[in-house]
């Protein structure tokens, strides 16, 4: 998704290769007789099957001096070589036995996870393409309006990331896509560990709906009027990025006042779910008795419904929930409405979150990442770490990158990477 | 894993993992995935934790987050400047059932502490050798020169420590009524 001034692009679970450049193998293959073709692959399917190959088709049509032809893939090439008497005895027998004549052709190794990587090796040989098997919106392209949203977001997450003072800071938004609404947003708190309170939830919602509120192309403008020229992070001041340099704490003064904590482990994406937690709980208390179903949000708001409504009566209203804001007009919500954990959340960083957070977000299911500059020592989603790529996770995210073209901006990374380089 | 009589374990390791397994049998009786740590300094424990991730409704609430937490405000009531923390944690020796995940080894690498010993591994989600090994990799050296790793033992009553996830997963859904068990007083 390109646009003047942004773009998103997908970090995915494996290191990108250039489409043209994708690594190949050689196989052998012959064209055969279309009337063999189905007794050929029944064999072939036996004796050589594809087993790290399942994306390549066996097959491939093509056209000469205006006939149809069929060729096929027989097996891989032995590591002996390209030579024909390398090939296994079986299938030497197949190739007499249906007058095959055999030659040494390439296919793409790894399965294509984007559809130019899937054209470039069907100019080879023609492979399957399923988009990645977790269908997450957005890994195939976003739609303008998302796209628009998308910016808004980022845009917030950069504001906050430069509200305190001189100093930049890490900072997070969760929001939920569904409603198009945040859920809850935080900086980095290293320096001051607010233990009482409880997220910046309703600063967030005013914002949002200020950032929401403009339309696409206004939106648009409003981003890049807001990040033009007030982007520029002195060296100094990128410091305390928390997950630039989460080892660094000990050397600084960190404490703000004696009134309050302080906390080296308080990125912003850890404070961020803390805040969506303590909301969830909030607004979906738990409750003892195992049968009720419905959870009664503010008691000084829902007594006047509630009384004197049959229970039938209420669970009907329950439709209008889900498509509105958290608290009804009844003010009820059902426990199956309670979400589970951020599952189906989004997540905006300012920059590419460390280790730790990166396995946070995994550890609360957030669905998509969407950060604005890479972090150069230990980014965890592609720069140093590739965590949706870690196979043997329980839960993956997407990756995106919100990529700003903006000289102002590009000066952000480039004095980080400067100081982190010395 | 290494071996733990070669590797040089302190003796009273065996005590520590104990208190480690106490705590991962308060989380299990609180329905809670069972895992419990605790933080020694000068062979004293000064700080534990046990998972509080479904109480909480916070994924990251593990064992060793919460120990963390309670041990850095400690400091800070007692008045403890940034420095005095790092060079203090920098001699904590940490007992955790179950290999710390990715988010955990990297917290514990941050702050510094000094070695590590747990329970069984974490196929899954281990932080310290079975998926990352945060503990040996540190930050790039030219950035943060002298900034190690932390030691790493696994291994230490690790059965103790799978029979504890098996009562759990057995169980099935959290919410479910529990079934009766005796209690092991060991
Ligand atoms: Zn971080
Ligand atoms: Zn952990």
């Amino acid at each position: 998704m390109v646009n003047n001034s942004w773009e998103i692009i997908h970090i995915p679970g494996k290191p990108p290769f250039s489409p043209t450049q994708q690594p190949t193998v050689d196989v052998f293959a012959s064209i055969v007789d279309p009337k063999h073709a189905n007794t050929l692959i029944r064999k072939l399917n036996k004796i050589a099957p594809f087993e790290n190959l399942r994306h390549v088709k066996r097959v491939r049509k093509s056209c000469s001096n205006g006939k149809a032809e069929l060729s096929m893939i027989l097996c891989l090439t032995g590591e002996d070589g390209t030579e024909l008497g390398s090939m296994p005895m079986d299938l030497l027998e197949l190739t007499n036995c249906y007058q095959l004549s055999p030659f040494v052709t390439q296919v793409c190794k790894y399965a294509a996870t984007t559809k130019e990587e899937w054209e470039e090796q069907c100019k080879l040989w023609p492979t399957s393409f399923h988009p990645p098997t977790y269908n997450i919106e957005g890994i195939t392209g976003f739609s303008e309006e998302n796209s628009t949203r998308i910016f808004n977001y980022m845009n917030f997450a950069l504001k906050l990331a430069k509200s305190a003072g001189d100093q930049f800071v890490n900072a997070a938004v969760i929001v939920d896509p569904s409603l198009n609404k945040i859920i809850t947003s935080a900086c980095d708190e290293i320096s001051s560990w607010n233990m009482h309170l409880d997220g910046h939830e309703s600063h967030s919602l005013d914002v949002v709906e200020a950032t929401t509120s403009h339309d696409d192309a206004n939106g648009c403008a409003l981003l890049k009027s807001n990040l033009n020229g007030s982007f520029n992070v002195p060296k100094s001041s990128s410091s305390r990025i928390s997950c630039l340099n989460p080892w660094q704490w000990s050397h600084q003064h960190l404490s703000s006042s004696s009134s309050c904590f302080w906390h080296p482990l308080r990125h912003a994406a850890m404070v961020a779910i803390e805040y969506a937690a303590a909301r969830d709980r909030r607004l979906f208390p738990t409750m003892e008795e195992s049968d009720e179903k419905y959870v009664p949000l503010d008691p000084n708001v829902t007594s006047a419904s509630a009384v004197g409504l049959p229970a039938k009566r209420q669970k009907t209203k329950l439709a209008n929930v889900k498509n509105g804001d958290d608290i009804s007009a009844d003010g009820f919500l059902s426990k199956s409405e309670r979400p589970y954990l951020c599952t189906g959340c989004d997540i905006y960083l300012a920059w590419e979150p460390c280790a730790m957070c990166a396995m946070a977000l995994v550890h609360q299911r957030i669905k998509r990442i969407f950060y604005a500059f890479p972090n150069p020592h230990t980014g965890a989603l592609g720069t140093v770490y590739r965590l949706q790529g870690e196979k043997s996770l329980n839960h993956h995210y997407a990756v995106f990158q919100v990529i700003l073209h903006n000289e102002a901006l590009a000066s952000v990374e480039e004095s980080i990477t400067v100081e982190k380089g010395e | 894993m290494m071996d733990l009589v070669e590797s040089g374990v302190p003796l009273d390791s065996d005590a520590f993992m104990e208190l480690a397994i106490q705590e991962a049998k308060g989380a299990l009786d609180r329905l809670e995935v069972p895992v419990g740590c605790v933080i020694v300094e000068n062979k004293k424990v000064i700080a534990s934790g046990s998972n509080r991730t479904n109480e909480t409704r916070n994924a990251t609430r593990h064992a060793e987050m919460e120990a963390i937490d309670g041990l850095l405000q400690q400091w800070q009531r007692d008045g403890l400047s940034e420095s005095e923390v790092a060079k203090r944690i920098s001699e904590c020796v940490l007992y955790v059932t179950c290999e710390p995940c990715i988010m955990c080894a990297s917290a514990l690498s941050y702050l510094g502490l000094k070695e590590v010993y747990y329970g069984c591994r974490n196929e899954k989600f281990g932080g310290c050798g079975s998926v990352l090994s945060l503990h040996a990799t540190s930050c790039t050296p030219s950035n943060n020169a002298g900034i190690a790793g932390f030691k790493c033992f696994g291994g230490l009553r690790a059965s103790e420590a799978v029979s504890l996830f098996q009562i759990f997963y057995e169980r099935g859904n959290p919410n479910a009524p529990r079934p009766h068990r005796a209690v092991v007083h060991p």
